[in-house]
């Protein structure tokens, strides 16, 4: 059954349509690209030295600590509850920092706004080589220039928030209708003013979208940041991992959980009514 | 001036009054973080780490490139593509049932809820808590890597899965069904074109992510380039972790370049 | 007045869009561009306020040289220009009066404008704006809810409260109805003759040009191959510019 299965999807045969005319599919590109992949998997597994028969006998192993954590230490929440509202302060405060910047930049690096071609080349080029730093080593590097804390995280938040934005912010500029700032750059307008009158307005909803949606992302991250010492919740469940007192642990994770679900829901509702 | 334009301009609506309330509230917020946030001042050798750091990523030693000996840079930068690679793959495998299991238009929607809370269940736990649950299984190495990756990767994939299949267009099964196809049939004219790839699409956009998220792995030594970054940072080798993120830096910029493309060819069908 | 000296026009690709192009159009004249597409018309228009940069000759407007601006000149000398679009080219997710005011930033300082400060005058033009074009009772809603002639007199508010010396319009009711089509052409010559604003028009239907404008000037393949009085255009000259006799809809956009 599953082999003739996979020889329909791989090699499919002709189908007859109603009317009589046989359609003969054309022949799909996973003839070579899963053997390529299956290649691919087998260096792989020899790379990283992936064994099924480790699962298979130790496997039980990954349940031991979730069997820890359950249940988990409800008597824990009064003191998870002070460092939760740390990580959503630094969260919001990272976040609006982050976009509020993100816009200037975006403005920067929109192709339907800037026409000098090399400052828009450069410019992206240096902000994509940004953007492949990891979260976790902006918090290092916050973490040698501010000092241990949730400051250092702020900061990691905001740089993080505003690199991410920005791409967001300029490709979604690049789809606006441009007719409108066309017709405020022929009153005599600057390109900031027209902007700002004209694309800004079309945006603006999206943009409020990607400031909520970032501050989901960035309340979750927010874990990672304690790990390195950048303050908030992770701080916390570093801690407690450490000491492996895992219905703890499991404590500040339904925190989490609860923490994010009040946040897409609320962010949900806002979407909703600006759409 | 004519009476009509007055009374116009008197009844304008007053949107500033809501500007300024947005405004004041975001500023009642920033100020009321300010205890959590507190402000220390700057390291004293701040600068000079920013420095160095940036110096090593901009003065690469390239000779790190050359050595090909296992546990150098190009073998470590390999290994973490292959940890991503698999990571990704196993990842994607698994959130298929999840994905199909919260899709509004498969599963009642009682189901589709407890799909829906599982994912993000599995969303909650951060990549390292997985990581130090996998080292209990494999110890530390990339095998744990993979699994780490594999398990905290199944959330997202399996959203955005969900996400596609709902956005399915029904009308093409039908008519379908109308010609008489059978199951197979359907699900190989109506269904996997539609699906395959908006999927291929997530799977390599996850794998980018989690080339970017190998640092992460690090913290729990599960393999790839995380790790030595990470220690080289903490020793303060700032030549050696600038080489090293480098190195990751343009394996980064590499794989998003040709997904980037990939997944534009996916999206237009070419 | 606007003046047209040998002006040559052409794009990427040796695309030549105006060959040579030379005439004069005093203020306060109303005149209509006709032509096949592709002839110029659009050029002809977007080069007077500078939208497109022509490549040689010289275009003269109220005795400075536009050509030569740049900058902040430039942007100084298109507040005397309105512009009109085939596609209003409005924000559609704002409201009209805001839409109206937009003309009004280019002579703002910058901070007054990013926050939105219009003073009670600027308010108040606008508002009188969109009363000369009859839909002052539409200022606050927004213009995604507007119909197309609704939407063409918004943006004819919008130059207006620029309080400019000429308006240019760039096909501006080849969108709409020809009922529409009329009362907006109607209300183009009611601000041409109040204001003694001149008005110059690329026209796609021949016998609204006819009916409107006072004057008409035939562009074909980038040359002025007929410039007089409306009445004056025979259907010879219509040949001429078109290059074969024209089709039904062509002329007619009136029914």
């Amino acid at each position: 059954m599953m082999v003739a299965w996979f020889k329909e999807v791989i090699f499919p045969s002709p189908l007859e349509l109603a009317n009589g005319k046989i359609v003969k599919p054309k022949r799909s590109p996973m003839v070579y690209v899963l053997p390529i992949i299956f290649v691919l998997i087998l260096i792989s597994m020899e790379i990283t030295g992936f064994d099924f028969m480790v699962l298979v006998n130790r496997g039980y192993q990954f349940f031991v600590i979730i069997g820890r954590m359950i249940p988990p230490d409800l008597g824990f929440i009064p003191k998870v509850i002070q460092p939760m509202i740390e990580t959503i302060m630094m969260s919001i405060v990272g976040t609006l920092v982050g976009a509020f910047f993100a816009l200037p930049l975006a403005f920067l690096s929109s192709d339907n706004i800037i026409k000098n071609k090399i400052f828009l080349w450069v410019n992206r080029f240096v902000f994509s080589i940004f953007r492949t730093l990891p979260i976790l080593i902006i918090a290092l590097l916050a973490k040698y220039v501010f000092g241990l804390g949730s400051f250092a995280g702020t900061v990691a938040i905001a740089l993080f928030t505003w690199l991410i934005m920005t791409k967001m912010l300029y490709e979604l500029i690049e789809t606006v209708d441009m007719g409108p700032f066309e017709a405020v750059e022929s009153s005599g307008a600057g390109r900031l003013k027209a902007f700002w009158v004209s694309i800004l307005p079309q945006i603006l909803g999206q943009f409020i979208s990607f400031i909520l949606y970032n501050f989901e992302m960035n309340v979750r991250s927010a874990s990672i940041l304690g790990y390195v010492g950048a303050g908030g919740i992770g701080l916390l469940l570093n801690e407690k991992l450490g000491w492996r007192q895992y219905d703890k642990v499991s404590t500040i994770l339904l925190t989490l959980l609860v923490t994010v679900y009040a946040i897409e829901t609320l962010s949900r509702a806002i979407r909703k009514k600006l759409s | 001036m004519k009476e009509s334009i007055l009374l116009a301009y008197k009844k304008r609506p007053r949107a500033w009054i809501l500007n300024l309330a947005i405004f004041i509230f975001i500023v009642l917020i920033f100020i009321a973080s300010t205890p959590y946030i507190p402000y220390k001042g700057i390291q004293e050798k701040s600068i000079s780490i920013a420095y160095s750091i940036l110096y090593g990523i901009t003065q690469p030693d390239f000779s790190y490139f050359l050595d090909f000996s296992k546990g150098a840079l190009p073998y470590l930068l390999l290994e973490t593509i292959a940890i991503a690679f698999l990571g990704t793959l196993i990842g994607a495998v698994f959130a298929l049932p999840f994905a199909f299991l919260s899709a509004r238009n498969v599963v009642p929607k009682w189901m589709a809820h407890v799909g829906t809370f599982f994912i993000a269940v599995i969303r909650t736990f951060p990549a390292f808590v997985y990581g130090l649950m996998f080292i209990r299984v494999t110890g530390p190495g990339p095998f744990t890597g993979v699994l780490t990756l594999a398990v905290s990767g199944i959330g997202m994939t399996a959203k955005l899965f969900t996400e596609s299949i709902e956005d399915l267009d029904m009308g093409i099964i039908e008519g379908l069904d109308a010609s008489g196809c059978t199951t197979i049939q359907k699900i190989r004219y109506g269904i996997i074109p539609q699906l395959m790839s908006n999927f291929l699409s997530t799977t390599i956009y996850r794998f980018e992510i989690n080339v970017k998220n190998a640092s992460i792995l690090g913290l729990v030594g599960a393999g790839g380039i995380g790790y030595p970054i990470l220690a080289a940072m903490g020793a303060y080798r700032w030549k050696d972790a600038g080489t090293l993120l480098f190195g990751l830096i343009v394996v980064i910029l590499i794989i998003d370049y040709f997904s980037g493309r990939l997944r534009k060819k996916l999206a237009t069908g070419q | 007045m606007i003046e047209f000296k040998n002006v040559v026009k052409t794009y990427p690709g040796n695309v030549k869009a105006l060959q040579g192009v030379s005439c004069q159009i005093q203020q306060g004249e109303f005149v209509a561009i006709i032509g096949l597409s592709g002839a110029g018309k659009s050029t002809f228009i977007r080069c007077i306020n500078q939208m497109h940069t022509i490549t040689s000759g010289e275009i003269i407007v109220n005795d400075e040289n536009v050509t030569a601006l740049k900058g902040n000149d430039l942007r100084h000398f298109r507040r005397k220009i309105g512009m009109v679009f085939q596609s209003f080219n409005l924000v559609k997710r704002t409201t009209v009066i805001k839409n109206v005011l937009t003309a009004r930033v280019a002579d703002m300082s910058l901070w007054k404008s990013l926050l939105g400060l219009y003073t009670k005058e600027d308010k108040i033009l606008a508002l009188t704006a969109l009363d000369n074009v009859g839909i002052l009772d539409k200022a606050y809603l927004r213009a995604d809810t507007l119909s197309g002639g609704q939407a063409q007199r918004v943006a004819l508010a919008r130059c207006l409260a620029q309080k400019p010396d000429i308006i240019l319009a760039d096909e501006p009711v080849a969108s709409l109805d020809p009922l529409t089509s009329q009362q907006v052409m109607e209300d183009f010559v009611k601000i041409n003759k109040e204001f003694n604003i001149t008005v110059v028009a690329n026209m796609h239907h021949v016998d609204i040009a006819q009916k409107y404008a006072q004057r008409i000037i035939g562009i074909k393949a980038g040359k002025i191959v007929f410039d007089g009085p409306s009445q004056s255009l025979t259907n010879d000259d219509l040949t001429n510019i078109y290059g074969r006799s024209l089709q039904h809809d062509e002329i007619k956009g009136l029914e």
